[in-house]
């Protein structure tokens, strides 16, 4: 088990390595100079030149990517070209408004699918189980965008209980409950069918296995054999899927604040990438790679914990 | 509660089971009728699709010259609509083809070849797995590269590591290895018993799985469109003109709702049925 663990950790690091290296050979070997990409189409070659030194575009590659991987290793991530500011000190302003949106997501998120998937893998093949599967997987289907216009048109436009964009706010100041509300169902809409439907197969599973049929035979009542036997059996197998989850959740969160206009990391990323400003870009993929590796790393070793013979790491 | 010794109910009463079955009957149907509707503008729309020349009046409500009115750029909206889906249609079929045409050979060797190569591809493949898609197609929207040819490699490229995966492990399966052993004791050559023979079998559930990606790829495909990392705003595509039309929410909400809308039933529909599809398969 020590030496499994040690091993998925190596192969983590490995990863982050891997993702840096791969980072950096995206936004600096394939073709288009950085310089010219930065100043567009119109700029002259005495322009491309100067940004170009400024850069250090005209050092051997090999001398900046180590010059960058040193950064890193310090925790600094270079400076904005479009701002001027530190990569981590813009990062760190947004990156409040992210986790409260993902830590609502997951709040509403869990309890949601767990009841869902229960209710249903108890009912399996009943018009509540397949309603329930047809609506969670309609809504993980719809592109994010999608269904966000959709629901402001109706929430925002027809309705008019919530705003349908959060701008103008910086930070987490001015942010309101009611403009939380649209994002968190769509990051929620998007990635409850998949979690709700690997507990719904523990549960179905676990619903018929001799223990718990044993336990109904004995006579237990069905509150305590659910609540007690069942559900912990259904819920196990879904730690992985949560770890996709959140993956899924990081994606649907560049969507997301792009569409109501949430100044989170997600848009920042958006941001970046429309102006353009590369060592912005990097800092946040970095970012988003390494939040992927490390969710994905807890979720092994926790369920190697839960289920030493199911997970082989 | 049961006494001891009796037999536990069974837990779907057969009327249920019976009412079941009719929301499964209903749910297909809404899946054909969602998927039609997209399918059919996508397919046959452009040939009857108005011009969509910009430069009219924009935001026009209904007219005898604009059925649905105009967009924010003066553009015919049932125009947009009716052409909009080729390119959805096309670079999801195109991405996925490309996706599985180049993991089907990997996950086949890999399976063929043992341990090491196993260890290896996978580990690399998990490698990209750190990386959410879309973030992908952003840092090579970012560096300039946004052309047809880089969003189909892209998209295509992030499937990979679950291909290869299921490729794999399809063709691990015992039933498969038990059939094929009197190919090998027979002589045949090893690249016919584990590329050309295990892959006939290993395709059908593939074939299965690419309809479940198809939804994933349009929302990605679309999702990269719509925050202008995708395809260039001059290509007529569902999803760019619901982001050229995003400032017109409010003024003029069909033209942003219809489109989306398409996109919409396009993705419920196609998963409505694929997983009618795989109940009936399992």
């Amino acid at each position: 088990m020590t030496t499994r663990a040690g091993v998925r950790i190596g192969f983590a690091l490995l990863q982050l390595v891997a993702v840096s290296v791969g980072v950096f050979v995206l936004t600096t070997f394939l073709p288009g100079d950085t310089a010219e990409v930065v100043l567009g189409p119109l700029a002259t070659v005495e322009q491309i030149d100067i940004l170009r030194t400024q850069l250090g575009l005209d050092r051997p590659v090999w001398e900046r990517f180590l010059d960058w991987a040193g950064g890193l290793a310090h925790g600094d991530l270079g400076t904005s070209i479009a701002t001027g500011r530190p990569v981590v000190e813009d990062m760190g302003d947004r990156l409040s408004v992210t986790v409260l949106l993902a830590v609502l997501a997951v709040v509403v998120l869990v309890p949601l699918a767990v009841a869902l998937g229960c209710w249903g893998g108890r009912r399996p093949g009943s018009p509540a189980d397949r309603i329930i599967t047809a609506t969670t997987t309609v809504a993980q289907a719809v592109p994010d965008f999608a269904l966000g216009l959709l629901l402001v048109a109706l929430f925002a436009l027809q309705l008019g209980w919530l705003p349908a964009t959060a701008a103008g706010t910086v930070g987490l100041s001015g942010l309101t409950v009611a403009m939380l509300v649209l994002p968190v169902a769509i990051l929620v809409s998007n990635q409850l069918s998949r979690l709700a439907r690997q507990v719904r197969i523990g549960v179905v599973e676990t619903d018929a296995a001799e223990h718990v049929v044993h336990l109904r035979r004995l006579g237990l009542d069905e509150r305590t054999v659910v609540l007690r036997h069942v559900l912990p059996g259904g819920v196990v197998p879904s730690v992985q899927q949560f770890a996709r989850t959140v993956d899924g959740l990081l994606g649907g969160v560049i969507v997301v604040e792009a569409l109501f206009a949430l100044p989170g990391i997600g848009s920042g990323f958006v941001q970046a990438v429309q102006t353009r400003d590369l060592p912005v870009v990097q800092g946040y993929a970095l970012l988003f790679a390494l939040t992927t590796v490390v969710v994905n790393l807890a979720a092994d070793l926790v369920s190697a914990k839960l289920v030493p013979q199911a997970v082989r790491l | 509660m049961t006494a001891l010794g009796t037999e536990a109910p069974p837990v779907v009463p057969r009327r249920a089971r019976r009412r079941g079955r009719v929301t499964r009957t209903t749910l297909r149907v809404l899946g054909i009728v969602l998927l039609a509707i997209p399918l059919l503008a996508a397919v046959v729309g452009p040939f009857f699709a108005p011009s969509t020349a910009a430069g009219g009046i924009p935001l026009q409500g209904p007219s005898s010259d604009h059925v649905l009115g105009t967009d924010v750029l003066g553009r015919d909206l049932l125009g947009l609509l009716l052409q909009g889906g080729t390119t959805v249609v096309t670079l999801t079929a195109a991405a996925l083809l490309l996706a599985y045409a180049v993991a089907m050979p990997i996950g086949l060797i890999v399976a063929a070849r043992g341990r090491i190569v196993e260890t290896i591809t996978i580990g690399l493949l998990d490698v990209l797995l750190a990386l959410p898609s879309l973030l992908v197609l952003m840092v090579l929207a970012a560096t300039g590269r946004r052309s047809v040819v880089w969003l189909v490699l892209a998209v295509a490229f992030v499937q990979l590591p679950y291909v290869v995966r299921l490729v794999r492990g399809a063709a691990a399966a015992p039933a498969c290895l038990s059939a094929l052993e009197t190919m090998t004791m027979t002589g045949e050559p090893w690249w016919r018993v584990r590329i050309v023979e295990t892959g006939r079998r290993v395709l059908p559930p593939t074939i299965v799985d690419a309809t479940t990606r198809v939804s994933g790829v349009v929302g990605l495909l679309s999702s990269a469109n719509f925050l202008g990392v995708g395809l260039d705003p001059l290509v007529v595509d569902w999803a760019v003109v619901v982001d050229q039309n995003m400032t017109a929410l409010f003024l003029s909400p069909s033209v942003v709702l219809l489109p989306a809308g398409l996109l919409v039933a396009l993705c419920a529909g196609t998963n409505l049925l694929v997983d009618d599809l795989l109940e009936r398969r399992s």
